[in-house]
């Protein structure tokens, strides 16, 4: 039996294909390109054409993410973001006890799971200072890309606006007072930090699962850990713990009937 | 008729005793059909963007319906009262002042009701008497809400709408009864309602205009709401004095801890959603909650009125599905 999860982002649509209890196939979209591209609406529902994204027929979808609430998908289930990212990392990293933390292009979530349940959560508002839309913004000031911005943690510069948007002036500003390209990409990994560590204090964070498309930044992972002191879980596929999520709910269901 | 506008829950009896009328601002701006209105008539008038929806309301209808006197709770609400008086006294309004004494004093208290009652030109014989009838349209209130919790015969929303509407009993308390009456008879042929997830909703009345409904599309339903409660003034004291002493809503959050820790109980809440509105103080008595409550907590931030938003949506689908 082959399930398929998608999960409807805000940059990305992210899908994941489970056969047996195991995942066998992920792929993402640009999320524009995807409604432009392959899918259609008629009578308030979208159709995914499946083969044109290459992905098999699945005997059960299940959907989820920003585009859940919005659009319905033609055939699929659908289930909430929090619920979907809770399901993922507990299959993904087979704990009961731990904090999730999953930041994504726009928004934040933390959720605390104790005994294989979640007991509690929280979001950011609606700002996306601390979410890899921001980390691309600056990665863009700074002239180099993700990639590059995400190795670097020590000496980082301060940085204090927690807005997106006057963060790149702030940065600027410190682009003109000469600091490396080192400090100031570190200190632009800290700023996120720096934005969800309440949100951590408020929950609790030991150990600490880390999915999204931001847990690919190597060097929040090292802050986290610094300054927390907890140890910190990268699953296999971080950012494709929403679909993988979705896909064990279809299990779930299967096995259940 | 003389019609008093009031901006939170006010001695009433004190206004209908002088041959009055309470008319609260906050219910003509979130029943208006375009409530956005009133808020862009005070960010044109200069107020900032970023302050309380609920304020800019009240600034906006108070201007827009040329409202003459409006009681000004200058101590025990909310600070932005102060500039939305100033603002209104600009615009030629009586600015009646009222404050709940911060320690909740009794003397203060009744030195705030004796000046209330001076400027009103009433003597205690008509404000007992006012109080007397009041009270017999409080206790049916109060029955109405045993009836959505203990019985489950009304809807999270029939509740916040009754109860909230005792800060000025819809401006003809008469009328309020008969109508509540009927009301009362006809929901107690209905069946118990049968929502699996029992909520409670505390903070200021929700700048949302569909929050209790989305909540029972979902599976949930509220059966306590903690300040709409405490405008029915549920107790039974011999003064009126004792009745706004006791009333939670104006004095510090330790106080209505303690009546949320009651009622938490009681009526067997599974979470509660504490709503605050962006920008506002209480925002940061949240903290506080988190840490004394031990039932879980959503904490819901609004912002102008309208439908909840997809954000504020995802939130509660989850908070819901967390609890069952
Ligand atoms: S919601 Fe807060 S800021 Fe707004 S009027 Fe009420 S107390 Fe004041």
């Amino acid at each position: 039996m082959l399930f398929c999860g998608i999960d409807l982002g805000s940059r990305n649509v992210k899908v994941a294909i489970m056969e047996h209890n195991k995942i066998i196939k992920t792929a993402a979209f640009d999320t524009i390109n995807f409604y432009r591209n392959h899918a259609v609406k008629r009578n308030q529902q979208l159709y995914i054409d499946f083969s044109s994204l290459d992905i098999p027929n699945c005997d059960r979808v299940v959907s989820t993410g920003y585009g859940k609430l919005t659009v319905k998908l033609a055939g699929a289930d659908a289930i909430a973001e929090i619920k979907a990212h809770y399901l993922g990392a507990v299959h993904q990293c087979g704990l009961d006890d731990f904090t999730l933390l999953d930041l994504g292009g726009q928004d934040s979530k933390i959720i605390k799971i104790a005994g294989g349940k979640m007991v509690d959560f929280v979001t950011n508002d609606k700002c996306a200072a601390s979410s890899g839309r921001y980390l691309e913004n600056m990665a863009g000031v700074l002239g180099i890309n993700l990639e590059q911005l995400s190795k670097y943690y020590e000496n980082p510069v301060e940085l204090s606006s927690t807005c997106a948007v006057f963060g790149e002036s702030e940065l600027i500003g410190k682009i003109v007072e000469g600091y490396s390209m080192e400090e100031l990409a570190a200190g632009v990994n800290y700023t996120i930090f720096k934005r969800i560590q309440p949100l951590l204090h408020k929950i609790g964070y030991n150990p600490l699962v880390f999915v999204g498309g931001v847990a690919k930044n190597t060097a929040l992972t090292e802050i986290l850990k610094k300054e927390l002191g907890a140890s910190v879980i990268i699953p296999l596929l971080p950012q494709y713990n929403g679909a993988i999520g979705c896909c064990v709910y279809a299990f779930n269901i299967q096995q259940s009937h | 008729m003389r019609k008093i506008g009031i901006t939170t829950t006010v001695p009433s009896e004190i206004i209908f005793a002088a041959g009055a009328v309470p008319l609260d601002l906050n219910n003509i701006f979130i029943t208006d059909p375009s409530p956005n209105h009133y808020v862009e008539i005070a960010e044109l008038a200069g107020y900032p963007r970023n302050l309380c929806g609920w304020i800019k309301g009240i600034y906006g209808v108070a201007v827009e319906n040329k409202i003459h006197e409006i009681v000004a709770a200058t101590q025990g609400d909310c600070s932005n009262t102060h500039a939305l008086m100033e603002t209104l006294h600009l615009k030629g309004v009586q600015i009646i002042p009222f404050a709940f004494p911060y320690d909740r004093d009794r003397d203060m208290l009744m030195l705030q009701l004796n000046k209330f009652m001076n400027y009103m030109g009433v003597g205690w014989l008509e404000v007992d008497a006012w109080r007397e009838k009041l009270q017999r349209i409080r206790r049916l209130v109060w029955e109405l809400d045993r009836l959505t919790w203990e019985s489950n015969q009304v809807t999270g929303f029939e509740n916040h709408l009754w109860q909230v509407s005792c800060s000025d009993f819809n401006g003809d308390p008469e009328a309020f009864y008969h109508e509540l009456k009927g009301f009362l008879k006809e929901v107690k042929m209905r069946k118990p309602l049968k929502e699996q997830v029992r909520l409670g909703f505390m903070g200021v009345p929700p700048i949302f205009t569909d929050l209790y409904q989305y909540i029972e599309k979902i599976g949930a339903r509220v059966v306590f709401n903690e300040i709409q409660r405490q405008f029915t003034m549920p107790f039974e004291v011999r003064e009126l004095v004792d009745q706004y002493l006791l009333y939670t809503y104006p004095y510090h959050a330790f106080a209505r801890l303690e009546d949320l820790q009651i009622e938490i109980k009681k009526r067997q809440l599974d979470g509660i959603i504490h709503y605050t509105q962006s920008f506002c103080f209480r925002q940061i008595e949240d903290l506080i909650y988190r840490e004394k409550i031990n039932v879980p907590i959503l904490t819901l931030e609004g912002d102008r009125p309208g439908l909840l938003d997809a954000r504020s949506r995802m939130r509660i689908d989850a908070f819901v599905e967390m609890l069952r």
